[in-house]
């Protein structure tokens, strides 16, 4: 009887505002939000929603205010249960969100001055598509700082890789030289990263930035002195595209998770390569140790600093890939500064992640959505101004880190250099 | 161990400083080169002309106005050889200031600046200097006499791509998107909006143009003119509403459109010809030229033979009339494009010329 009093009074309270409450509560703002303010802002105009890649063909079609105030309710409910019952936080966060994202889109399309449809499969193809470099970029720096080693030099790995590609592939005239090349342009930052930050200890955060000048300087350079006195060395064709037999006929997602180039096969299988070894292989284990606690690694026998050559290596490889995405699927040829701060789009979405490969992943198909979205309602011309369209990616980033990803945990390791003996 | 680990960040540090400055060197190597060598002209010892030029952000070679500003450097080097010509490149904005200040410590007699983000430092530097002959592409010069203004009424030009696109499109709607919502942007946009709006009226059409709104002055922008991916995103989702005749306004960000038309659609060009500044001519129905070229050409080899002698102040507008701005050949579409479009066209272009039909833009220079 006393031992139990004694119990309960050494437990602390829990407190009130746990994550789940807190977010709930969010989420049940947006939903009043999206059903008052996207209700009242609705016109009665039929929002409709084709299958396909482009507006023809078979469509849903949901009438503006009534969609509009509907999924406003869903996102409101979907809150509220967050709220209350504090259970199952990703699924009634996801409800809540998309619920959001539908309640705005019956209100835009509505409203838009040249259109009255979007195409929901050119809406997935173009956002598994904007997603790609940074899926290479993300997974690239997962597997530089899961042992210990950060990477700044992503932007650079990416842009190398986008020149290796177009300059090899136009020489040979094959697109996979143009690829295998863009994979070895990715290993040549990545060697240099790691020559600096492991052999010569130097700042990583430091020397990621000093990479992403040098590759900007070289490859811009190297464009103006070959590239461009002779287009021959800058047409480098681009990438088959490949549909996968009937798979590709699926509504809304065939076109862009069965249609694609070897790059939109390769980054899904990278991921899941990368995810499963991190956590169930010999090497996973060693690289989070590596990344973790260096010493301790170390004292097993681990060889610590051949551990993350190694893997700083592989990242270059991985995202040299992703370069190649500008150059030879999105474009074919190659110009100054292509890929345009893509790398550390995908830094962010790294972080995003918790620096775990699926989260990464799930962060950049996240960024592409919001990039690819603005497009579309910019190209029927929706009542929001583009200045904010364009924002949209970023105002995502900021609620999404702020809000929904609580608190994240670097690699404890991550960006200390070690040297053994120390 | 102590001391070889201790000096080894040291070490590593003078590396990679090496290499950052090396990486620098390069960009600023491959933006400003000097002078091109002299051969034969400036042996006629201090009397050669020295016309000096600073490139914004986009560089020389950014296949817009700051390479066909550099062409007309060369072209009247090429036509008079007591010009010397050079330039300088700003890597950002904060440079075009000190570019500038720096170019009239040089001797030079003429300096160029190019674009609307840098009319400030462009007036304030002629204040400076009142002796120097300074010009300016795209933007007026502020009211200051020694800043000779070369500027260009591109809506009339893009208000004949309209028309053409409107008529060439199966679909009844036609695109556009544009780098930044800035006027050298938008009035290209505003002139093709009027175009279609033109043939509509003409045909009793109903042909649509998607992504600018001129009324609002508002529409789709990749805010960028580099990202060649955004291009692709933006016009692959005007495709995906049906456009099938697409007008990129955004620099090299335009050649993401163009390298994936495909059989999905056809591009409208700006600037400079497209079917002989890119690869694409296969896909590319015309281009609505701005000849910045003949424009600064003219005024360097202008201002060389009246050495000492301020050009007037009321600079050049390149309109229809003067060439200035153009609709390029149709070159591969030739055959395509139905005659009778192709004589409209032409109409219209002497109406404009001759004042009567008037195609204006809010972002068109005064």
């Amino acid at each position: 009887m006393t031992a139990t009093t004694l119990d309960t009074a050494v437990v602390a309270p829990a407190a009130y505002w746990t994550r789940a409450r807190k977010t709930g509560l969010i989420l049940t703002v947006l939903g009043v939000i999206a059903t008052v303010v996207f209700g009242a802002l609705a016109s009665s105009r039929s929002a409709h929603f084709s299958f396909g890649t482009d507006v023809s063909g078979a469509a849903m079609s949901i009438p503006g205010r009534l969609g509009a105030i509907v999924f406003g309710l869903v996102a409101l409910g979907a809150g509220l249960a967050l709220y209350f019952t504090q259970a199952r936080y990703g699924l009634w966060t996801s409800i809540s969100l998309a619920a959001f994202v539908i309640s705005s889109l019956c209100w835009q399309i509505s409203r838009a001055a040249t259109g009255d449809t979007i195409a929901l499969g050119l809406l997935a193809q173009l956002t598994v598509l904007a997603a790609l470099p940074l899926i290479y970029g993300s997974i690239s720096g997962v597997l530089c700082e899961k042992t210990g080693v950060v990477n700044v030099a992503i932007e650079g790995q990416l842009l190398t890789g986008a020149f290796f590609a177009a300059f090899v592939g136009s020489v040979t005239h094959n697109p996979w030289l143009g690829l295998i090349a863009a994979a070895l342009g990715g290993v040549l930052i990545s060697a240099l990263l790691a020559f600096f930050a492991i052999r010569y200890v130097v700042e990583q955060v430091v020397i990621g930035i000093v990479l992403n000048s040098f590759a900007l300087g070289i490859t811009g350079y190297l464009y103006e002195q070959i590239m461009q006195k002779n287009a021959a060395y800058n047409s480098p064709g681009s990438l088959p595209v490949w549909e996968i037999p009937l798979l590709s006929k699926i509504p809304i997602l065939g076109p862009a998770v069965f249609t694609g180039t070897i790059l939109t096969y390769g980054a899904f299988l990278v991921v899941a390569v990368v995810a499963i070894a991190l956590t169930r292989t010999r090497w996973g284990l060693r690289t989070r140790a590596v990344g973790e606690h260096p010493t301790a690694a170390d004292t097993l026998g681990v060889r610590v600093l051949g551990l993350r050559w190694a893997n700083v290596l592989m990242a270059g490889v991985v995202a040299g890939f992703g370069g190649a995405y500008f150059s030879m699927v999105s474009a074919t040829s190659f110009t100054k500064n292509l890929t345009g701060g893509a790398g550390f789009i995908a830094l962010a979405a790294m972080i995003f992640g918790r620096w775990q490969p699926i989260g990464a992943f799930l962060a950049a198909l996240f960024f592409g959505f919001a990039g690819a979205l603005a497009s579309i309602l910019g190209s029927i011309a929706t009542p929001i101004p583009s200045a904010f369209l364009n924002m949209l990616p970023y105002i995502a980033t900021i609620f999404a880190v702020a809000g929904l990803v609580g608190r994240v945990r670097a690699p404890a390791a991550d960006g200390k250099p070690w040297v053994k003996g120390h | 161990m102590g001391e070889e680990t201790v000096l080894r960040p040291v070490r590593g540090m003078k590396i990679a400083a090496v290499a950052a400055v090396s990486g620098l060197a390069l960009v600023a190597a491959a933006c400003s080169k000097p002078a091109e060598s002299p051969t034969s002209g400036s042996s006629s010892g201090g009397t050669a002309y020295k016309a000096c030029m600073v490139t914004d952000t986009g560089g020389i070679d950014d296949h817009s106005f700051n390479a066909s500003t550099w062409a007309g450097f060369q072209k009247a080097k090429s036509a008079n050889s007591a010009i010397d010509i050079s330039y300088v490149s700003s890597t950002s904005m904060d440079q075009y200031a000190p570019n500038l200040s720096n170019l009239a410590g040089k001797s030079c007699n003429y300096i160029q600046s190019v674009g609307g983000l840098m009319g400030d430092a462009t007036v304030a530097a002629a204040k400076a200097n009142p002796k120097i002959q300074y010009s300016i592409v795209d933007n007026g010069n502020g009211d200051q006499a020694n800043i000779f203004p070369i500027q260009f009424q591109t809506q009339q030009a893009a208000y004949l791509a309209g028309y053409l696109a409107a008529g060439y499109s199966k679909s009844g709607k036609v695109g556009t998107y544009g780098g930044m919502k800035i006027p050298p942007v938008t009035i290209f946009m505003d002139g093709f909006v009027d175009g279609v709006k033109k043939y509509n009226e003409v045909h009793g059409k109903n042909v649509q143009v998607l992504g600018w709104d001129k009324d609002k002055q508002d529409g789709l922008f990749t805010n960028d003119f580099v990202k060649q991916d955004a291009g692709k995103q933006k016009s692959d989702a005007l495709a995906g509403q049906g456009a099938d005749v697409i007008m990129p306004v955004a620099g090299g960000a335009g050649l993401g459109t163009a390298a994936n038309a495909g059989s999905k659609y056809v591009v409208i060009w700006v600037d400079a010809d497209g079917c002989n500044t890119t690869q694409y001519c296969s896909v590319i129905l015309s281009t609505v030229v701005k000849n910045s070229t003949d424009g600064v050409a003219d005024a360097v080899s202008k201002a060389a033979t009246q050495n000492g002698t301020l050009l007037t102040n009321t600079g050049f507008q390149g309109t229809l009339a003067n060439n200035g701005v153009s609709l390029a050949p149709y070159h591969e579409f030739d055959s395509k494009i139905d005659a009778a479009l192709k004589a409209e066209i032409e109409g219209l272009k002497a109406d404009i010329i001759s004042g009567k039909i008037t195609v204006s833009s809010p972002a068109q220079p005064k």
